[in-house]
């Protein structure tokens, strides 16, 4: 049930003074690197006598990581690192993040240990269709299922047929995915005439990468019939693996041996108590190449209160709400397009795929909503299609506070990307 | 009774084009046609010589499509023909969803297309009147 029993479950007090060892010397790791050298030049050398005093040194953000491009952050020499990853911004210049061979090890590990904790075992066969490269979702996966000692097949995204012929004939039982490609992929069974639920071998996925809602996590299980786990990373800290579900489903273990976490107001920056919704904080503990000193990730959660019945000592963080960057504000309402997709999947007539668009008609916001229409209820009648454009405007009404149009559209005529999926356009322009 | 099928569209430029273009490619035969629409979308009725096989089609083209069950009577060449058809029907309080029009024999004779809900009933009021019901073979052929 454990990979590495004596971490997972190490008891409370042991596990803070475990953390607080290694925060100090994260802290002195990280004062080899340009960045904060400079930083962290006014704060005594001696280290926190607890973790509470990490609250005041300055925070990490994207922004200092790209002011840092390319070496600033690094903490060890060139020659000590193996490799480099960088995540998705598509303005600026990248952030990148490097790995010393140690750091790979320890990333490894940790993707094992988060299979293992869900069932895993060696006799699987794992199908990984994330993305390689420089994105994180592909490779952490991959080695970290080989370190499991699983037969590991690095088919990557894309290619729905392919993807669904290795699945039928290599007997495929895991796979990991993103949750918009999941939902994909299943549009293709009916025409090849295969019922996951029977004709696969399939019993676990791994999702990530996107947020995505609980209702979304239960239609991919219902459709394949299998046990669907969260999983939540980002490429500053290593990439998947930071946080991962455990059989009960209920929150992410976040692993306090490599990770401390903190959760703040985004706006005013404070540490806000433990069970209280905010922003993500994450100092790493064990980073070699590029120690991080409290990163805002920009995920917006929660720290749950009290143990899992798991026997996991390591805190649970809740599914991600969204991002402190992506709430939408709509005249003057704010609200996340997470709600949007909850609401929606709540509808059965509703199919697999949505958009949102935010348009500026004069001087008013107009939130449209793009759903596919699920064509296994659709009777053939005009009269159950203005029904159901109705039921969704009201339904999102209610959750929202703002009044969407919604629009009706053919299945496969909203863009599926096969990477991360953008659902969200904000047309309005000069930054409204 | 026959088969029609009904088809979800968006109401734009082209769209009924694709259908008509994957329909004959194929080599389905559209006996009659009919749209309703509510002015963003509609549904778009078919009567094909082989439902079936324009099912299909149109499974694999990615529309979103159903079969309903409908009746094809043929109306009597006389005036008030098509008015005792409907009467009839009316007297028993059976609702018409949908009904439209076809030609048949290069126009020289009629039929309507009728989509009711309470589809027994209607089915056993016309037979009891001695209206003609057309089935899917004899669509294919007339």
């Amino acid at each position: 049930m454990y990979w590495e029993q004596s971490l997972e479950t190490m008891e409370r007090r042991e596990l803070e003074r475990h953390q607080l060892r290694l925060a100090n010397a994260s802290l002195s790791a990280a004062r080899r690197s340009p960045h904060y050298a400079q930083v962290l030049a006014g704060f005594p050398e001696r280290g926190l006598v607890s973790l509470a005093g990490l609250d005041e040194l300055p925070f990490t953000g994207k922004a200092e990581l790209r002011a840092g491009f390319p070496y600033g952050f690094l903490a060890v020499g060139l020659e000590e690192v193996v490799r480099l990853h960088s995540s998705s911004g598509t303005t600026g210049n990248p952030t990148v993040v490097y790995h010393t061979r140690g750091d790979i090890a320890e990333w490894e590990n940790l993707i094992a240990r988060c299979m293992y904790s869900t069932g895993v075992r060696k006799k699987d066969v794992f199908q990984n269709m994330m993305g390689y490269g420089l994105f994180t979702g592909g490779l952490g996966f991959h080695y970290g299922a080989e370190r499991l000692g699983v037969l590991t097949i690095p088919i990557g995204p894309g290619n729905s047929r392919r993807q669904i012929w290795f699945l039928q004939h290599l007997g495929t039982t895991v796979i990991h995915i993103l949750p918009s490609y999941a939902l994909h992929l299943a549009g293709y069974f009916p025409e090849l005439g295969i019922d996951p639920r029977r004709d696969l071998k399939l019993r676990i996925a791994f999702i990530g990468a996107e947020p995505h809602s609980e209702a979304v996590r239960r239609k991919i299980e219902e459709i394949y019939g299998i046990k669907v786990y969260n999983s939540y990373g980002l490429s500053e800290m290593c990439g998947p693996g930071v946080a991962f579900e455990c059989l009960l489903q209920n929150g992410l273990h976040l692993w306090e041996d490599h990770f401390y976490p903190e959760i703040i107001d985004p706006v005013s920056g404070k540490v806000l108590p433990e069970g209280e919704e905010g922003e993500l904080v994450l100092t790493t503990l064990k980073r070699e190449a590029m120690p991080l000193i409290r990163y805002r990730t920009g995920d917006l959660t929660r720290l749950l209160p009290g143990p899992c019945p798991c026997g996991r000592t390591h805190r649970r963080i809740e599914r991600i709400k969204g991002r402190s960057d992506d709430m939408l504000i709509i005249n003057g309402v704010n609200l996340f397009p997470i709600q949007i997709e909850k609401t929606l999947m709540a509808i059965p007539a509703i199919g697999r795929n949505y958009l949102i668009e935010i348009h500026k008609d004069a001087y008013m916001d107009r939130l449209e909503v793009k759903v596919e229409i699920n064509e296994e209820v659709f009777r053939g009648t005009l009269a159950e299609l203005e029904k159901l454009q109705a039921r969704v405007v009201a339904e999102l009404r209610a959750e929202l506070g703002v009044t969407p149009v919604v629009r009706l559209v053919e299945p496969s005529s909203l863009p599926v990307s096969e990477g991360k999926a953008k659902r969200v356009y904000d047309l309005r322009g000069g930054g409204a | 009774m026959s088969v029609q099928l009904a088809v979800f569209l968006e109401n734009r430029p082209g769209k009924l084009e694709a259908i008509t273009k994957a329909l004959a490619e194929a080599g389905v035969n559209i006996r009659g046609i009919s749209m309703a629409s509510e002015g963003e979308f509609g549904v778009l009725k078919i009567l094909a010589d082989d439902p079936e096989k324009a099912f299909r089609v149109l499974k694999e083209h990615h529309y979103t499509v159903s079969r309903r069950t409908v009746e094809i009577a043929l109306i009597d060449d006389r005036p008030g023909g098509l008015h005792d058809l409907l009467a009839a029907l009316s007297a028993r309080d059976i609702n018409i969803e949908d009904c439209y029009g076809i030609a048949l024999e290069e126009g020289r004779r009629a039929a309507i297309v009728l989509d009711v809900e309470a589809f027994p009933e209607a089915e056993a009021v016309l037979k009891q009147r001695g209206v003609r019901l057309l089935g899917d073979r004899e669509l294919g052929t007339i």
